[in-house]
Parts: C-alpha cells; structure tokens; sequence
C-alpha cells in the first residue's frame, strides 16, 4: 500500500503536542494499511464527510457485540481499510493491569490488527481500532484462552460497567466500587454480550460524590458514593490548616502563590448550601443541609471526612446531546447501603436495576435513553414505577418539575363525580 | 397465555422472512405476542441469532435483528 500526500493532515504534526498523525506514520512503517487511513482522512477533510460508513452484521459467534463493523466507502482507493472494524475489550475494574498484560493486549492486536489502540473508550473498555472480518473469530480465541479477557458491550447491550478507583486507592471511597463493578459485570453477562433493550445502557460507579469516572454526566444508571450522618471533623487539623502547618488541597495548587489559606474565602464561602461557620476556632457544619459537595473535604482531606453510614445515591438518566441536548443524571434514590447479601449478589441494587429495565424496555421507544423516555413521561410516573416517595430533592426548583398530582382514588369520588352539583355548593 | 419460546420464535421468524422492514428492532416484535414480556421477545430472537436463522445488525450504538441473508450486508453486495 502506497503512501498518500497528505498536506491537511502534515499540518496537525507542527504544533507542540503528540500528534496522531506522527503515531500513524510510524505504525505504517509496520502496518502499511494507517496510511490507507492518513489518505482516507486527507479525503474527509477535503471533502468535509466522513468516509466511514456506519454498521454492519460482523461479530463473533454467539456474541451480539463487542465489535463494531467498519467498512470505507472508497475501498477502492483505500483498500487497506475497506474493512476496518472495532474491537472492544473489558477493561478490569478501574483498570487495574500490569504492564505484562498491557504488552500482551498489544502483541495481539499487532497479530490480528492494525496495531492501533485507543486507550480507554469512554465506556473505559480497551479500544483495538482496525481489523478485517476474517480475523475476528481467531482474535476472539486468542483474546478469551490465552488473554483471558473477554469482549465489552456495544449496541443495544448493557454497556461495559466502569468504576472510579475506589477503595482500592482512595481513602474517599464510600462503597467497594471494584467488587460492585466486578460482580454486576459477572452478573449481567448475557445483557453486556447480547442486545437487550431499546438502546444502550450504560452503569457506572464513582465511590464518592467527586465522582470521578463521571458516572452522572455519562451513565444511564450512576452509583455514587455518599453518607447519610456527619462530616467527621478533626478540629486539631483544621487548626493546622487556618496556621499553615497543612498544605490545602494537598498541595494540589501549589504550583503559584495564592496567599496565606483563607478559611473563609476558601472553605465557608464557597460552601454551596452555606452551612459551614466557625465558632472562634472550632469549625461547625450544619449537616442536615449540607448537599456532599466535597468541596470542603477536598480543600482540606486531613481534617474532614465522610461520616461513617456510608452508601450511594442512584441517579438515572444521563445522556449526550443526540435528542433535545445533554442531561445529567436524575436522582432517583437517595440512598441505598451497598452491601452483598449471603448468595453474594448486590441484591438491592439489581432491584433497583430491574425496575427500571422492566419499565423501560416495555415503554421506551427505539433508539431512546431511559433518561429520554423519563422526560417524555415525566418524572412522576417514573418515581411511581420505581415506588420511590418523591422527596424535596428530586426537583429541579418549584414549579419547573412539579410531582404532586392528584390520583382518581384520592379524590372523593373520584374523576365522575357530579360536578353541576358540586357547583351548587362551590362557585368558579 | 404467552406462547411457548418455540411458537414465539416461530412468530418472530415469521415476521422477520415476510414483513416489509428487512432489519428491526427488538420491539418490532413485541407485537408478535402481547402476551409474552419485553425479555422472553428478546431471548427468542437472540436464541434465533444463535441458530443461525436470523443475524444482528449493529450500527454500535443500536442493534438491529434480520432473517439470515435479509441484513444490510456491506461485504457482500
Ligand atoms: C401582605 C400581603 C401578602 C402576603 C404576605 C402574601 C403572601 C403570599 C405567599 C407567602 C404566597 C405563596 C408563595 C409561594 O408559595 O410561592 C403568596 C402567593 C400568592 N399571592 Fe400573596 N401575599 C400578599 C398579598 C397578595 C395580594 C394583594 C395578591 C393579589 C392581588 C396576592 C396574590 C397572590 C397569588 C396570585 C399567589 C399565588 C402565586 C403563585 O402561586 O405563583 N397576594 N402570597
Ligand atoms: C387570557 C388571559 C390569561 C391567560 C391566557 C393566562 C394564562 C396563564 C398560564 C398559561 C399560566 C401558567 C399556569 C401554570 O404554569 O400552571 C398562568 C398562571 C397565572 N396566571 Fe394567568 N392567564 C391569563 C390571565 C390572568 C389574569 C387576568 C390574572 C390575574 C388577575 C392571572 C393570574 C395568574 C397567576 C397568579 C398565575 C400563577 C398561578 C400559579 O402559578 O399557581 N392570569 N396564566
Ligand atoms: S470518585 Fe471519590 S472515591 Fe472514587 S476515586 Fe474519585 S475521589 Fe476517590
Ligand atoms: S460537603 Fe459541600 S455542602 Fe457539605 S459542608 Fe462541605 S462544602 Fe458544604
């Protein structure tokens, strides 16, 4: 495969960053079909359209996905990427793996593919951009008995489940995000490997409320950490703090000079619900309105943290901007302890799970999110579903989402009633 | 009553060969029985995909079922 001219492209090594064109040049040296994908490129951009076309019906026996079909739509004049398709992989939970793993992954991929890697999909799997049909099945043998690694979702399958790094690293973690990540994985095999709904669905959990694998922008189901009693306070370190003893933020922003640490400035008054003061030197939190924010125990780690009555919050229903723009999560469940029961299956979660599954998959429309299909519905009859008392918090402020409605059998007699006579009595 | 995994699959199989959309979704077929919930419709025609009778058709961010040789096929046309 020869070498295109590609002036658009050349101008994207020059800046100061890693250019991916630069990568794609030096994988040709192996891989002669990137430059069939540096000169099919080259073409988009002149012609302003992608040359990609979208879909096909490749996969792996017995799997409904995993594997994106890829095919150009100038195998012509590319034929290196007439076929070019995605595989994805499961990342371990919060992508944990050595570096052994890493390389073997990569020996794969310059076996069976392009050698071209994206690292990581925002579902978090393992991405191997570019193979053709006939290598997908020996791919997947190699992948599943030497590798032991198995395909992650695409499609209308559950998605791949992703995790911040929890309790493993991080001294935030308000539930073991890895074991409730594993195991619903385990779980739910058949919904990540064969289609199962309207449209993709997608689990994510952060196991606090910094969340940081995102799960409540990106996620229709997002599990994320909270505490239902009181920041811990250690007044001895606040005091180190306010003196200087303790860099804020761990040192994050040291790099510059901000300036003696502000307790009032930098704390109190950035509280978001206001409920933080001092009195004299003791720092009090007024908890019952304090919304875990995290800002507070952010600034400062070693005098603040978590209470102990640990658990997460369920939001539902994030999405990208495809129909009526982006949305976060909505919160549905404000609090649910994550603990396995004796069949070691988080058991009051995967309920939570199912009744939204069950309820989307019969009212949903196709290619609908189940945040979309709550908007079209609405949020009371979905909270009515989900038999969830609505609560202050799950509206967005008065008036804009309201959820008291009255139902036929809580009115005396009911929707029929007589209403000439009811008039008699109650002018209009 | 719901029909019997083998009716259905035949009810699916049915509408997939004869009616007029070559590719559907899950939910296509929901009308093949009303009787039969949201699940049992979709491992009916997932079991059909692993018979061989029907194909996915994926787009990646949506599936698609057909009966074998009916899904947009980009390698063979
Ligand atoms: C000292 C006199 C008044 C006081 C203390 C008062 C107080 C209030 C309060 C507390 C509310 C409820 C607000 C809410 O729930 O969002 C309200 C609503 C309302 N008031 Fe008054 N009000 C006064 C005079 C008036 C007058 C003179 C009128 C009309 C000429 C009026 C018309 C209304 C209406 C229409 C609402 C309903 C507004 C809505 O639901 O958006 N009020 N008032
Ligand atoms: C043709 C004339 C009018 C039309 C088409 C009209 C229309 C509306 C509409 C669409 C709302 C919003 C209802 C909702 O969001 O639930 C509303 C609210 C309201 N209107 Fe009118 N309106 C008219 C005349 C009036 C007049 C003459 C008054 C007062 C003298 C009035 C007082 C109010 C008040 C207080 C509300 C707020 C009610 C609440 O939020 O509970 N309107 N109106
Ligand atoms: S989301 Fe919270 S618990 Fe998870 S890694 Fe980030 S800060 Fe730690
Ligand atoms: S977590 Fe946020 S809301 Fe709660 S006290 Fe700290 S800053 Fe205020």
């Amino acid at each position: 495969m020869p070498k295109h001219d590609t002036p658009l492209l050349d101008e994207l090594e020059k800046g100061p960053w890693p250019s991916f064109v630069t990568d794609l040049k030096r994988q040709a040296e192996k891989k002669p079909e990137c430059f069939d994908i540096l000169g099919q490129l080259e073409l988009s951009y002149k012609d302003k359209i992608t040359h990609w076309k979208h879909g096909g019906i490749v996969g792996v026996f017995g799997y409904g996905g995993g594997i994106v079909g890829r095919y150009s739509d100038v195998p012509d004049r590319f034929p290196g990427v007439a076929h070019f398709h995605t595989v994805r992989l499961n990342q371990p939970s919060s992508m944990f793996y050595n570096s052994a793993k890493l390389r073997d992954i990569c020996n794969l991929w310059e076996k069976y593919g392009s050698g071209m890697t994206n690292m990581h999909g925002s579902t978090g799997d393992l991405v191997l951009l570019g193979t053709t049909t006939p290598n997908l099945e020996p791919l997947f043998y190699d992948l599943t008995h030497d590798l032991n690694q198995d395909l992650g979702g695409s499609g209308s399958n559950l998605r791949t489940p992703s995790c911040c790094l929890g309790r493993a690293r991080c001294e935030w973690g308000c539930f073991d995000t890895q074991d409730l990540c594993h195991t619903l994985t385990m779980h739910y095999q058949d919904e990540i490997h064969r289609p199962a709904f309207p449209y993709k669905f997608k689990f994510k959990f952060s196991g606090c409320p910094n969340d940081c694998v995102a799960a409540i922008a990106r996620s229709d189901f997002a599990v994320i950490g909270t505490w239902r009693d009181d920041i811990r306070i250690d007044q001895a370190a606040v005091k180190g703090y306010i003196s200087g003893e303790f860099a804020a933020n761990a040192g994050a922003h040291s790099g510059k000079d901000w300036g003696k640490f502000d307790i009032k400035a930098e704390v109190l008054d950035l509280c978001p619900t206001g409920c933080m003061w001092m009195e004299g030197d003791t720092l009090k939190i007024d908890n019952s309105e304090c919304t875990r924010c995290m800002h507070c125990l952010n600034v400062m780690p070693r005098a603040l943290r978590p209470g102990l009555q640990q658990g997460a919050t369920i939001c539902v229903g994030a999405k990208a901007p495809i129909l009526d723009g982006a949305q976060f999560a909505t919160m549905t469940v404000p609090f649910v302890e994550v603990k396995k029961n004796e069949d070691g299956e988080f058991a009051e979660i995967v309920e939570v799970i199912e009744k939204i599954w069950d309820w989307w998959m019969e009212v949903g429309k196709n290619r609908e999110r189940v945040g979309e299909t709550i908007q079209r519905i609405g949020l009371p009859t979905f909270l009515k579903v989900m038999e969830i008392t609505p609560a202050p918090q799950h509206i967005k402020e008065p008036r804009s989402n309201p959820y008291v409605f009255w139902q036929e059998d809580e009115v005396e007699g009911g929707w029929e009633r007589d209403v000439v006579e009811f008039r008699k009595r109650n002018a209009q | 009553m719901a029909l019997s995994r083998e009716d259905l699959k035949a009810k699916i199989l049915e509408k997939a060969l004869t009616g007029p959309k070559a590719q559907l979704y899950v939910k296509d077929f929901y009308a093949c029985d009303p009787e039969s919930g949201p699940r049992d419709i979709k491992n009916a025609a997932n079991d059909l995909v692993k018979e061989g009778k029907m194909t996915f058709w994926s787009s990646g961010s949506t599936t698609m079922y057909a009966a074998q040789g009916r899904a947009k096929d980009e390698e063979n046309r």
